[in-house]
């Protein structure tokens, strides 16, 4: 170190505009006044443009009649836009589900076999992976619909003795439903959940004082079992449980309006209060004076700012939203009080076969068996391959990341190939697997939307249709904005539950 | 670009060989399951392989559909008598990749062990598949003897070389044994009786004896002299040039290539020559000059805050215009709106270049070319097109496709890397605004953000603005891929090291040239893998393009083809066939990127 101190640069204080404090802010302040000011360009420009084509925007057509038939969903002639829009998540929801599901099995296999020593089966599994994964989606969904769309004409004989009918409608395969007596049964499974799960707890307690095999898995589904079978038939004893949602119901729709939006508010506040005080004390230096950044103050800042929209919401911009969540959720409690009420002696289940009936010139199928059409079996089996070849190759690259020794370590220990696999090396694969799945999950529910091409009636296609009908394409895309959103969300956060316990626990 | 890596791939030990009947068993009758495990996927793959023979090869089949309308698939409605351009396009792009290939000093070899691999898989592949497929006996003798045939070269080859030395060591460049393949692939169409099909005056042609058109052997065939000759060019010029020059113009021709290639030749712009000489050029010469001399200026070292200040003030006149543009206070060609903000860009960077003479000089002679190609191409985009079309564009099928691809690649990524930046930056409000646009891009489909630009966005614009369908799909589609290219880059922003930030802010720079000289160019080689990943989804999800009615690749095979009054219905095989051109292409890249990730990995450990 030199004696005599270098010149002060730092004690001259730069002008403002080379402030790095002051040029960060105006910078940013000037990016959100040009962000800001787009939008407000573009939306008045949309206002000015709407009116000069006399369109209306605003979500009144969903409460209107669209005048549409749908391919298929739980109801065809949706009575009003909102109606048709819910027909169509229904869709999308059952296509994402039935595709994850089934997605992840054959992913699963296919990763496998791209493992295995045998040699037809691991280029089998190759073939398949790199075949699939680089043909696109949309073009495979369209190929599959015309292969479909070749099979031939209905009857009852295009099939397997009247379970599964196939033909160039679609696929028919028995049909197997809640019935009456389903939910109460569902509290049956629910103390039984609770009993095998006590079993499963006290076997392996069992195994861990004796180090006998006390098969906790087994013990834990064998009383699940007892207790599926016994409520299948005495399941009318808990028909009082209805009794209680009605008296909820009744209890909430008592509920004054300026109460629930005076407790919201309230909750806003606190919530954001606590949160600044927490982040606050977080912030503390051992010295006593709190060091905030600006990153810091923006979020205290962010955090008040929007306790107060929530007030603003509550009270100006959408004052029915109280009267609408008490209205609904009593609505919610009456339709609980329904089905679990009394006189519901049914069986929890029933099933179905296929059948094919003629109302006109043409066969059918009739309601009783599950139908794909053509259209879902299209986009299903499209989802499904082109996903599932993804998952194989996350499924593979997760287990080739479990070190060798690991492999090495449990066959030293004695263990069998299949405890191996299940004990040591799936557990330390799913945490590497886990997040890009999920993200293969979020692809599949999106790239549903792609029925659009085949004429499956999913949400944008009835999206698109009703916007087009009705001239509201604004409004249907906000809609088909959050949907997605919420269908996004709802998958990480199952996904980051997972994530959370399978992670390792470090000290 | 690359430098030369130094970095040796190990090889793998050689495996043992083993006698056929050992690797059987080994591969194939371990033990009892696996044994099993093979009879049953055998039966499946053999099933498999005889159904799709079985579909590809049924008399039912009309795949002269497909032949017909080859030139619809690749370029849609693209006038007969100005086809000449399509080919000349191509032959440019042979022409910079032999180029490129000689100026990069493509060095790969492939070892003549394993193309007699190949050849002899071909053959038993090709006899094998003769067995399987329903033809005639003759017929299928026939392959089968020409697999044979393949086998025995395979064979020879290998016994060729017994010294096993000698076996290990001997190889071929791959440039010229894939000049070799394609080159019998061409010299095909000259000789072998593929089918003269067509459409003469609205009258199908099918003549099945015959070898292909004349208008398609003959291009094709230039097109592969072309691609030889520019690399034997390439390979005689290289070591004259300085190699660091000639890879600098490749690129920049690389990059110009697209917009010259489609806007100018293909859309070939009707110049209005005496509007150019009396205001284009004019325009373009006072930018030229006038900004020249500016940027000459503002990049002297010891300028000091004023360089700034104007920087700014020309920022805010460039935003000023446009802002004066959307409310109609006065009138501006759009031409000089856009070089006022190129040219406030570029006086905010012109302090990185503050140093000696020469660097200024060049900064001014970069900003001298910046216009002279902005200018040009904004003209010729402007000029209407002398094509007489029938359809709604002059691209279409395949090319229409690649265009999309590439325009769309190439804007996503200065957007996506400032998103990334955005989003990683340190600037709250920066930071809100870039994450929670891409977080809900990445939550909505495509497909929705394409009918929201192909439905909706005509609303949003201002009176007698007015946006081609293509324009704003291609928009969206930009919009959209920014969003996982950011994705991608903030990957790779994330794994430089916190030493190079603070050895940046250590030697003085400012924080634009440690952002663009030491972090963006590290974030972006470690995310080049994912970025090759990412190009491939943009070129597959182009098909998206034809649901909102761009006649693409998928929309001609699959709508245009059967709605023809000859092929009415034909539809599973245009999408068989551009199934194969899809996966062609995408599995080449993903080979490529697999490759790349290998180096760059290499390069990490």
């Amino acid at each position: 170190m030199s004696e005599t101190p270098p010149q002060n640069y730092h004690h001259q204080k730069p002008p403002f505009y080379r402030d790095a404090v002051v040029v960060k802010w105006l910078f940013q302040l000037g990016a959100l006044a040009l962000v800001v000011f787009s939008l407000w360009f573009l939306a008045s420009q949309a206002r000015d443009n709407l009116a000069a084509r006399d369109i209306s925007t605003g979500f009144d057509f969903l409460s209107v009649d669209p005048g549409i038939n749908l391919s298929e969903g739980i109801d065809t002639r949706p009575a009003t836009g909102g109606r048709a829009l819910w027909v169509g998540m229904v869709n999308t929801i059952r296509l994402a589900t039935a595709g994850i599901l089934a997605a992840t099995i054959l992913g699963l296999v296919v990763g496998l076999a791209r493992l295995s020593n045998n040699w037809v089966v691991n280029k089998l599994g190759s073939v398949f992976v790199e075949t699939l994964r680089n043909i696109p989606l949309l073009v495979q969904i369209i190929l599959y619909g015309a292969i479909l769309a070749n099979l031939g004409d209905l009857s009852y004989d295009s099939g397997w003795d009247n379970w599964v009918i196939w033909s160039n409608k679609g696929l028919s395969i028995p049909r197997v439903f809640i019935a009456d007596g389903f939910y109460q049964w569902a509290i049956f499974m629910l103390i039984g959940s609770i009993v095998a799960r006590w079993a499963y707890k006290s076997r392996q307690r069992q195994h861990d004082e004796t180090g006998r095999d006390t098969y906790p898995w087994l013990g834990s589904l064998g009383v699940l079992g007892v207790f599926a079978v016994i409520g299948w038939f005495i399941h009318p004893i808990f028909g009082w449980v209805g009794g209680i949602f009605g008296a909820v119901e009744d209890g909430i729709s008592k509920i004054p309006e300026e109460a629930l939006q005076a407790v919201i508010s309230i909750i806003a506040i606190l919530l954001a209060g606590n949160w600044i005080r927490n982040f606050l004390r977080s912030r503390r230096t051992p010295g006593g004076s709190a060091q905030l950044t600006d990153d810091d103050k923006f979020r205290v800042i962010f955090s008040g700012i929007s306790a107060g929209l929530v007030i603003v919401v509550v009270y100006v911009v959408w004052p029915g939203l109280s009267s609408w969540i008490i209205n609904s959720s009593s609505d919610l409690f009456g339709v609980l009080e329904d089905k679990f009420g009394n006189g519901r002696s049914g069986g929890p289940f029933g099933a179905d076969r296929p059948e094919v009936i003629k109302p006109g010139k043409f066969e059918k199928y009739g309601p009783s068996g599950l139908t794909m059409s053509i259209g879902f079996a299209a986009v299903f089996f499209g989802v499904v391959f082109y996903t599932a070849a993804f998952i194989a190759e996350i499924v593979r690259g997760g287990i080739l990341a479990v070190p060798k020794g690991q492999i090495e370590a449990a066959n030293s220990l004695g263990m069998k190939r299949s405890a191996a696999l299940r004990t040591v090396i799936l557990p330390q694969a799913l945490r590497v697997m886990m997040p890009p799945l999920g993200n293969q999950y979020l692809n599949l529910t999106k790239n549903t939307s792609l029925a659009i091409a085949v004429g499956f009636s999913d949400l944008v296609q009835v999206g698109q249709t009703v916007g087009n009908q009705t001239g509201k394409n604004l409004s249907v895309f906000a809609i088909w904005m959050l949907f997605y959103l919420a269908c996004s969300l709802t998958i990480s956060v199952v996904v980051n539950f997972f994530n959370v316990r399978l992670r390792i626990v470090e000290r | 670009m690359n430098e030369p890596t130094t970095i040796k791939i190990e090889k793998r030990p050689e495996e043992p060989s083993r006698t056929p009947r050992e690797w059987i068993r080994k591969n194939l009758f371990s033990n009892i399951p696996n044994t099993i495990l093979t009879l049953i996927f055998g039966a499946i793959s053999i099933y498999a392989i005889r159904a799709l023979l079985g579909f590809i090869l049924s008399g039912e089949r009309r795949w002269g559909a497909v032949a017909t309308n080859m030139r619809l698939l690749m370029a849609q409605g693209y006038p007969a008598d100005q086809f000449v351009r399509v080919w000349f396009t191509l032959g440019c792009l042979m022409a910079l990749s032999g180029l490129s290939l000689a100026a990069w000093r493509a060095s790969g070899r492939l070892s003549v062990k394993k193309i007699s691999i190949w050849t002899m898989n071909l053959g038993g592949g090709l006899a094998i598949f003769a067995v399987l497929a329903p033809i005639s006996w003759a017929s299928r003798l026939g392959w089968i003897i020409a697999g044979m045939l393949f086998v025995l070269v395979g064979l020879s080859m290998w016994f060729g070389l017994r010294d096993s030395e000698k076996r290990l060591s001997g190889s071929v460049p791959t440039v010229w044994f894939t000049y070799g393949i394609l080159g019998v692939l061409v010299l095909s169409l000259w000789t072998v009786p593929y089918g003269h099909y067509a459409f003469v005056d609205g009258e199908l042609i099918a003549e099945t004896g015959r070898t292909v058109a004349m208008s398609t052997k003959l291009p094709f065939t230039v097109m592969w002299l072309i691609l030889v000759g520019s690399y034997l060019i390439g390979t005689q010029v290289r070591d004259w040039i300085p190699s660091g020059k000639a890879k600098g113009v490749l690129v920049g021709l690389w990059f110009l290539s697209p917009f010259i290639l489609n806007w100018i030749v293909l859309r070939d712009p009707d110049f209005d020559y005496a509007h150019i000489a009396s205001t284009d050029i004019p325009l373009a010469l006072m930018f030229a000059i006038g900004g020249g001399l500016a940027l000459y200026l503002l990049s002297k070292p010891d300028l000091g805050e004023i360089g700034r200040i104007v920087a700014i003030g020309f920022l805010i006149f460039a935003v000023f215009n446009w802002v004066a543009a959307f409310f109609g206070w006065y009138p501006m060609l759009q031409k000089v709106r856009i070089s006022f903000v190129l040219l406030a860009l570029a006086a905010l960077i012109a302090p990185n270049f503050a140093a000696d003479k020469r660097t200024r000089l060049r900064f001014a002679a970069s900003w001298i070319g910046l216009i002279a190609v902005s200018h040009w191409l904004i003209t010729a985009i402007n000029s209407p097109s002398t094509l007489k079309l029938q359809g709604p564009t002059y691209l279409g099928g395949f090319s229409l496709t690649l265009f999309v691809a590439v325009l769309t690649l190439l804007l996503s990524f200065p957007l996506g890397v400032l998103l990334a930046l955005g989003r990683t930056s340190s600037m709250p409000i920066a930071r809100v605004l870039s994450t929670a646009y891409i977080e809900s891009i990445r939550g909505v489909p495509l497909i929705t953000i394409l009918f929201f630009f192909s439905n909706i966005l005509p609303l949003f614009l201002p009176e007698g603005m007015e946006i081609a369908e293509l324009a704003a799909i291609v928009t969206g589609y930009t919009l959209f891929s920014a969003a996982y290219l950011a994705e991608n880059v903030r990957g790779g922003l994330q794994s430089v090291m916190r030493g190079q930030y603070e050895a940046a802010d250590a030697i003085g720079l400012t924080t634009s040239q440690r952002t663009g000289f030491i972090v963006i160019p590290q974030a972006l080689r470690v995310s080049i893998p994912p970025l090759v990943g990412q190009a491939i989804g943009v070129f597959k999800e182009t098909s998206l393009v034809a649901i909102v009615g761009a006649f693409d690749l998928l929309r001609i095979a699959a709508y245009v083809v059967p709605a023809q009054t000859e092929f009415l219905g034909v539809k599973r095989e245009g999408l068989l066939l551009i199934s194969v051109i899809y996966f062609i292409v995408a599995f080449s890249m993903s080979k490529y990127s697999q490759k790349l990730e290998e180096r760059v990995g290499l390069g990490e450990r």
